[in-house]
């Protein structure tokens, strides 16, 4: 199934949001905002980018893409000045190989399509060359059907997914998991297992995580985000993350993302009644007056994670140009 | 003139310092190995067992015993079911090394040195509290951090046990850890766990499916076996897939060797694929070499095991689909060509040296089989795929009914049977392979002109393109 443009999807869009918001918190850690550098894959469109230059216009940011055609829309759509803006041509394995982040903060979206045994690769080759306070985002493809059945050469899919990811499995013999949950707990086992291997109580920093999710505009993601910090700062920065709703700082179950498809007049309207601490969805449900999905429950369902993620949530409107 | 002092010279102290065994031969192992030391003497204990030697020659031998791993950042507790050390092995069990007139060793013991347990121990932690029953024996041995320390201490206190267990078997919990060990059973946990789990579930392969039961952290460990294709159909005239074997039998070991494919061999795309995106469909392949049932190599590809020697050539991608197993038992451990860390093949050994010139007699049939079909991977699968992928155990039940020839010339001899692997036929001169290398980004885009999906497979996208333009050169 093909996914809706990249600019468009709902609950990417809040994804990407709750990294602005966990910037925030890096305030609380004493660290200077305009000391870091943001480097993403901002796609053509430099979604992350333009989002990272209206709410922190001080961090620097560089762009990694090595496909050609992508690389000059990027440069069609540069939300800002080249000073604070490099878009880099090159592959983002080069381009780790020639990484020394000894000398600055950074934050790192590897922001992948697909799911593959180097994108751990690279995810551990990352994590030793960046600074203490760094913050590193990871997504991946998290799709259960891409596994079932046979591949062109005729062997079990969830055979080769154990050869191909057996050294970040938590089980040598551990399968893909069936559910769209399980099989974000598992790419979180293998990220967790990533970072300990790369990061190994014998490293004097250690890679924390801060929030995950898992949304489907499409296709199923997962998207863990975590910082390196050092391991006497674990504490420091568990309290300076501690009251962030998001928070997932104990390799908890990924909290979901999947925002309703709501009007704006719609929003506008229950917008009085956020935010709301106790049954957020009743309360939503009984404010609109109908069921936006095809029965009560899962209707409250979908207005709770409205109310969890409102704030985030965008909105997409026709405009003739 | 002063007077020279003459020395008085009188005999030395040679008695061991203990700190050698606590903190430098434990330099020699790395924790992992350490543990499976210890699940090491849990299956010698299993082999001294009635229960054992009664299924010894059945086909789970290990059925009913098992032993549970559990580490956590201020400890670690192995216990089992596997018959416990009877009070007339104390010494042997608990001396550092081994005593000239020990008992023997069970049969099919892989244990030689009298190290392991104790190495293990002093590996990970200052306290130990092992607890073991044996029939009408059970008692507790119990090592502190004063004992470790005290030179003149070598006597290790003994209690009787405090209560009798329903099963015989052994318990060991080191605690007071190293503050290393106690970050990665911590910290480290979960990829520890995984490395451990992997380790056990290679090594005990065979042991895990002749019926033992092996837990870490309350999660059981699956094998993971090797199955080679077998094709139980004889084509007269046209060859068969099946592996080659060879047994023999040298001075008190007994040794069984197969090698053969583990799939299909693998298509120029598929090489070229997994060089370049590393996929691991890799894993499998190679020679796993087991002595008395533990696997002390697995998937080697190396010139250990004889790749790239004497007319082999080096592993390469191409040879995926290739895998051996190599099976040497002996009563007496002290035969076995393994190394004294028992995780590994003594490379020097006599009898291995021996047998490593089957292996790659064996191995040749196979390299050159995938080299003839190379570029004809889909007729190759075919043929391959008719076949069935035995586990080793019905690899070696199945061979029973194979007419085994007689060695004539190799050392040790023995018999063996080589495959008559299906030939390919004279390539048809009027066809003619095409190859060539695009950039993904461009292939993806035709792909998905052609097929509307920008997924399909590299070769499948050029035929199209070929036969595009092939029907309108034929206009």
């Amino acid at each position: 199934m093909k996914q809706p443009a990249y600019h468009l999807r709902a609950n990417k869009a809040v994804d990407r949001l709750t990294l602005i918001d966990a910037i925030k918190r890096i305030s609380a850690l004493a660290a200077n905002i305009g000391e870091y550098t943001y480097y993403g894959f901002g796609g053509p469109y430099l979604e992350d980018f333009r989002l990272m230059y209206e709410f922190y216009p001080e961090i620097r940011m560089i762009s990694i893409e090595d496909r050609d055609e992508v690389y000059k829309r990027q440069q069609f759509h540069a939300p800002c000045r080249s000073s604070q803006l490099r878009l880099k041509k090159i592959e983002f394995k080069a381009f780790l190989d020639q990484y020394d982040g000894s000398g600055e903060k950074t934050i790192f979206w590897l922001d992948y399509l697909d799911l593959k045994y180097a994108r751990f690769e690279e995810f551990m080759e990352l994590l030793p060359k960046v600074s203490n306070g760094s913050i590193i985002k990871i997504t991946l493809r998290c799709e259960t059907g891409d596994y079932l059945g046979k591949d062109e050469n005729g062997r079990e899919k969830d055979v080769e997914f154990q050869n191909q990811f057996s050294y970040v499995l938590p089980h040598p013999t551990a399968k893909p998991a069936a559910t769209f949950e399980g099989m974000a707990i598992l790419l979180q086992d293998m990220i967790r297992i990533a970072a300990q291997k790369s990061l190994s109580s014998a490293m004097p920093s250690k890679f924390l995580p801060i929030s995950s999710f898992r949304y489907a505009d499409g296709a199923g993601m997962f998207s863990l985000t975590g910082m390196v910090c050092a391991r006497e700062d674990v504490r420091k920065v568990k309290h300076a993350f501690g009251d962030w709703h998001f928070r997932n700082l104990n390799w908890g179950t990924p909290r979901v993302i999947d925002v309703p498809t709501l009007s704006t007049k719609e929003r506008l309207h229950l917008q009085r009644r956020l935010p709301c601490e106790r049954h957020a969805g009743r309360v939503l449900r009984r404010a609109l007056g109908y069921l936006i999905e095809d029965d009560t429950k899962r209707t409250e369902g979908k207005l709770r994670q409205y109310a969890d993620f409102h704030r985030y949530s965008p909105y997409f409107m026709k405009a003739i140009p | 003139m002063s007077k020279v002092q003459q020395t008085h010279y009188e005999p030395v102290d040679a008695t061991p310092v203990k700190s050698f065994f606590v903190h430098m031969l434990t330099r020699d192992i790395r924790l992992e190995d350490a543990i499976l030391d210890l699940l090491d003497n849990c299956v010698d204990g299993i082999l001294r067992t009635k229960e054992h030697n009664a299924s010894a020659s059945t086909k789970k031998p290990y059925e009913g015993f098992w032993a549970e791993i559990e580490f956590k950042n201020d400890s670690f507790t192995i216990s089992d079911n596997c018959g416990g050390i009877p009070w007339s092995l104390h010494d042997y069990a608990f001396r550092m090394g081994p005593r000239s007139d020990r008992p023997e060793g069970a049969s099919g013991s892989i244990g030689v040195y009298g190290i392991g347990m104790k190495r293990a121990i002093f590996k990970m932690g200052k306290r130990c509290l092992i607890s073991t029953q044996n029939s009408k024996d059970a008692y507790d041995v119990e090592i502190d951090p004063d004992w470790t320390n005290d030179e003149s201490k070598w006597k290790i206190p003994v209690t009787p046990a405090m209560k009798r267990q329903p099963y015989d078997g052994t318990t060991v919990y080191i605690s007071d850890l190293d503050p290393g060990v106690a970050k990665r059973f911590g910290e480290d946990a979960q990829a520890f766990q995984r490395d451990l789990e992997t380790m056990v579930a290679t090594q005990y392969v065979s042991i895990i499916e002749k019926g033992f039961r092996v837990k870490v952290n309350d999660e059981l460990i699956k094998p993971r076996p090797i199955h080679l294709v077998f094709d139980k159909k004889a084509s007269k005239g046209h060859g068969t897939i099946r592996p080659y074997i060879f047994k023999a039998q040298s001075d008190g070991v007994r040794i069984f060797l197969a090698v053969g494919f583990t799939r299909p061999i693998p298509s120029q795309d598929e090489v070229l694929q997994e060089q370049q995106e590393t996929k691991y469909s890799t894993l499998d392949a190679g020679w796993t070499i087991l002595c008395n049932d533990r696997a002390v190599v697995y998937c080697d590809r190396t010139e250990l095991t004889g790749w790239g020697e004497a007319g082999v050539p080096r592993y390469h991608t191409q040879f995926i689909a290739i895998s051996g197993i190599v099976e040497f038992q002996s009563d007496d451990p002290a035969k076995l060509p393994t190394t004294t860390t028992k995780r590994g093949v003594d490379a020097s050994s006599q009898l291995y040296l021996q047998i490593k010139n089957k292996m790659r007699d064996g191995m040749g049939i196979f390299t050159s089989y995938t080299n003839k079909w190379k570029l004809r991977p889909e007729e190759s699968k075919k043929q391959i795929e008719k076949g069935e992928r035995l586990s080793f155990g019905e690899l070696k039940a199945e061979v029973r009914h194979l007419p085994l020839k007689a060695t004539k010339t190799s050392v040790p001899p023995g018999e063996q049977f080589r495959p008559n692997l299906p030939l390919p036929a004279k390539i048809v001169p009027s066809m003619r392979r095409i190859s060539f290398t695009k950039r993904i980004y461009d292939v993806r885009k035709v792909s998905e002109y052609l097929f509307e999906d920008p997924e399909v497979d590299p070769s499948t996208v050029g035929e199209k393109c070929f036969d595009i333009t092939f029907a309108e050169a034929a206009k």
